[in-house]
């Protein structure tokens, strides 16, 4: 009963006029740069946060939340017409959204892909709603051992889970903590790495890093990429219309995967973009004609699009509940959380009832804009891909530097965003996946803070986890989940 | 050739994880903790030892694809190093011209420079940007961009 009336207060908040103007800014922005081919969700939330400064906090999450869910949905958007998906969770979309569009049924394809993300974060969002609060009560007991050992293993598991070389993600994630670590330490007051430089003593906030290591690395990216404009002038969407069978045949995908989504998108590490490939699999595996597939094929449309969506819902699970991220981009969410001064976890849904349900219920309100607003503007929106990319880089450059200038007025500032940018290029080069960087950054300073306090309470003494069962179960996963990649390996090739 | 590279990453990711430890142990102790503020960088300077020397002697191959990152003509390298020269100027310039004139002047000869053409539309998009902007975090949002030499 309860949850019902914090509904329907969150759905005051969605329903008022500025409501709903927010959660359709949101959604459109997201769309709108999430279709840009190179830039991802987290440069979306991040170029977006500078804007939310002096806002209402339960109207700015709003509008967070809408640009994350906008941004996989525009990602889908340009893994369609241009086989070149703005976002990795929607790779598995252009195997064959692709060729549907190459075969003049562009429209279809987008029609069939807002259907599904519609479906997939709808019935996501209410599972949402109803496991959220479970686990923030499951987690009011949790103490810093347990806490420790949560984020221990979020960080273990987007590493090993990454794709590409376990050790170079492990390597990033330890870089990440590493960066955190500059600045005064919060329990002693000792000034650490800051080389005497005043304006290191507060730390590198996180948008530094955000913007530097996503938005300009990716600019770079485009940078190298720009004179590839594979969009034609006058392409036909074609027909957006759907017959009957079309809708019998997505009915089966997107009610499995939606489920499934939404249960990988609440495990630590795995988002998105392993939920929509596993959908992929999976309904190949179970099709009477897996042939299809690969060919432009309804189900291998309607599948990692509902995946993908029901995983970004999935994922505000643990985001809310405990307030620790799994994955890259609700990382730089719960920067936007903290720049608004709001600490998500078990007591948010007390302590700030309005901005738990606004959100969920922005969520049942934003997915229905994607669907009525996407459906019948896609052709539009889609000219958005025609922006020349020069133009594109230049205006995403700028979007950076306003973004953390207008954080602290101080131009140090934008020379570490510059520097980080180059880390973030360096890295791409060298394929070092980016993800386990901020998620380390993010959830760095908390562990560090968790992992002490246990530690005085048990006068300096490690021991003290192997007492606590939960901790220790953690921590268990985690020593597993890094030698996942080893047995994985070993299986591939076995040895001779 | 690959080997060398994640090899040559690896040297330097080791020089990194050592500067590291040696800048941990010359923290200052703080006589009233148990566990001090040096305990959790050099912990973290010898895990990325131990993975820098775990990704040296890793025999992984590169894949093409990964291979393919990393070929960068040099051209396009150059013109990477421009923009950031760019950008450069634009961080020192910024607070003595004004947030204006120098996002005008950065996104019409960026777009420019990158091989857009018209200087026409170039110079209505750049121009529109700038101001908007400017309005919309100067009044919507209260965040006043440096003004610089424009009485405004």
């Amino acid at each position: 009963m309860e949850a019902f009336q914090g509904l329907m207060s969150g759905f005051q908040i969605a329903f008022s006029l500025s409501g709903i103007i927010f959660i359709f800014i949101g959604v459109f922005v997201g769309t709108f740069i999430g279709m840009m081919p190179g830039l991802g969700p987290i440069s979306a939330i991040a170029i977006m946060i500078p804007v939310t400064y002096n806002m209402d906090p339960a109207l700015a999450l709003v509008m967070m939340a809408g640009v994350y869910y906008g941004a996989i949905f525009g990602g889908s958007t340009s893994s369609i017409l241009l086989n070149a998906p703005g976002v990795a969770g929607t790779v598995a979309t252009s195997f064959d959204g692709y060729p549907m569009a190459q075969q003049g049924k562009a429209g279809k394809a987008l029609a069939i892909a807002a259907i599904s993300s519609f479906v997939g974060g709808t019935i996501s969002v209410v599972l949402l709603m109803m496991f959220s609060p479970l686990l923030a009560s499951v987690a009011i007991s949790f103490g810093p051992a347990e806490y420790f050992a949560l984020m221990l293993l979020g960080l273990t598991a987007i590493s090993s889970l990454s794709e590409g070389s376990t050790i170079k993600a492990f390597i990033s994630a330890i870089l990440g903590f590493m960066v955190v670590t500059i600045g005064i330490d919060s329990q002693t007051g000792t000034a650490r790495f800051t080389f005497g430089n005043a304006n290191l003593l507060e730390g590198i906030d996180f948008l530094v890093i955000a913007l530097g290591l996503f938005a300009l690395a990716e600019v770079c990216m485009l940078i190298f990429n720009r004179k590839d404009t594979s969009v034609s002038d006058n392409k036909n969407l074609g027909s957006m219309k759907l017959s009957k069978n079309d809708i019998k045949e997505m009915a089966g995908p997107m009610g499995r995967q939606s489920f499934l989504g939404f249960i990988i998108g609440v495990l630590p590490g795995a988002g998105a973009t392993i939920a929509s490939f596993i959908a992929y699999i999976t309904e190949k595996k179970i099709a009477k004609n897996p042939e299809e597939f690969g060919k432009g094929s309804i189900k291998g449309v309607a599948a990692p699009e509902t995946a993908n969506n029901a995983a970004t819902s999935g994922a505000f699970v643990p985001l809310l509940s405990l307030g620790i991220p799994g994955s890259g981009t609700t990382a730089v969410l719960l920067g936007a959380f903290l720049v608004l001064g709001i600490q998500p976890g078990p007591l948010l849904v007390q302590d700030h009832p309005d901005i738990f349900w606004g959100i969920i219920a922005s969520m049942y309100v934003g997915n229905l804009f994607l669907l009525i607003l996407n459906l019948p503007l896609v052709p539009y929106i889609s000219k958005v891909l025609r922006i020349p990319r020069p133009m594109l880089i230049s205006l995403v450059i700028i979007f950076s530097l306003i973004g953390v200038y207008a954080l602290s007025f101080n131009t140090f500032d934008l020379y570490l965003l510059l520097a980080f940018g180059v880390i973030g290029f360096l890295m791409r080069i060298f394929s070092f996946p980016a993800p386990p960087f901020i998620l380390a950054f993010i959830l760095g300073g908390m562990m560090e803070q968790a992992l002490r306090q246990t530690m005085t309470i048990s006068n300096g003494n490690l021991y003290i986890f192997f007492t606590k069962p939960i901790a220790l179960s953690l921590i268990i996963l985690s020593l597993l989940s890094i030698l996942f990649p080893i047995i994985k390996n070993r299986i591939k090739k076995p040895v001779g | 050739m690959l080997k060398s590279v994640n090899r040559k990453v690896a040297l330097f990711l080791a020089a990194v994880a050592i500067l590291f430890i040696f800048l941990s142990f010359q923290l200052p102790s703080y006589p009233y903790t148990e566990v001090d503020a040096d305990i959790v960088p050099k912990g973290l300077g010898f895990l990325l030892l131990i993975c820098s020397i775990l990704l040296f002697f890793n025999n992984q191959e590169e894949t093409e694809a990964e291979r393919k990152k990393r070929e960068i003509p040099r051209d396009e390298l150059l013109m990477l190093l421009a923009v950031f020269g760019i950008i450069l100027v634009y961080i020192f310039l910024l607070e003595l011209i004004g947030f204006v004139i120098m996002t005008i002047l950065f996104i019409f000869f960026t777009t420019w420079f990158l091989g857009y053409k018209k200087l026409i539309s170039n110079l209505a998009v750049s121009v529109t940007f700038s101001l908007v902007i400017y309005l919309l975090f100067s009044y919507l949002l209260q965040i006043n961009l440096p003004a610089g030499i424009l009485p405004i």
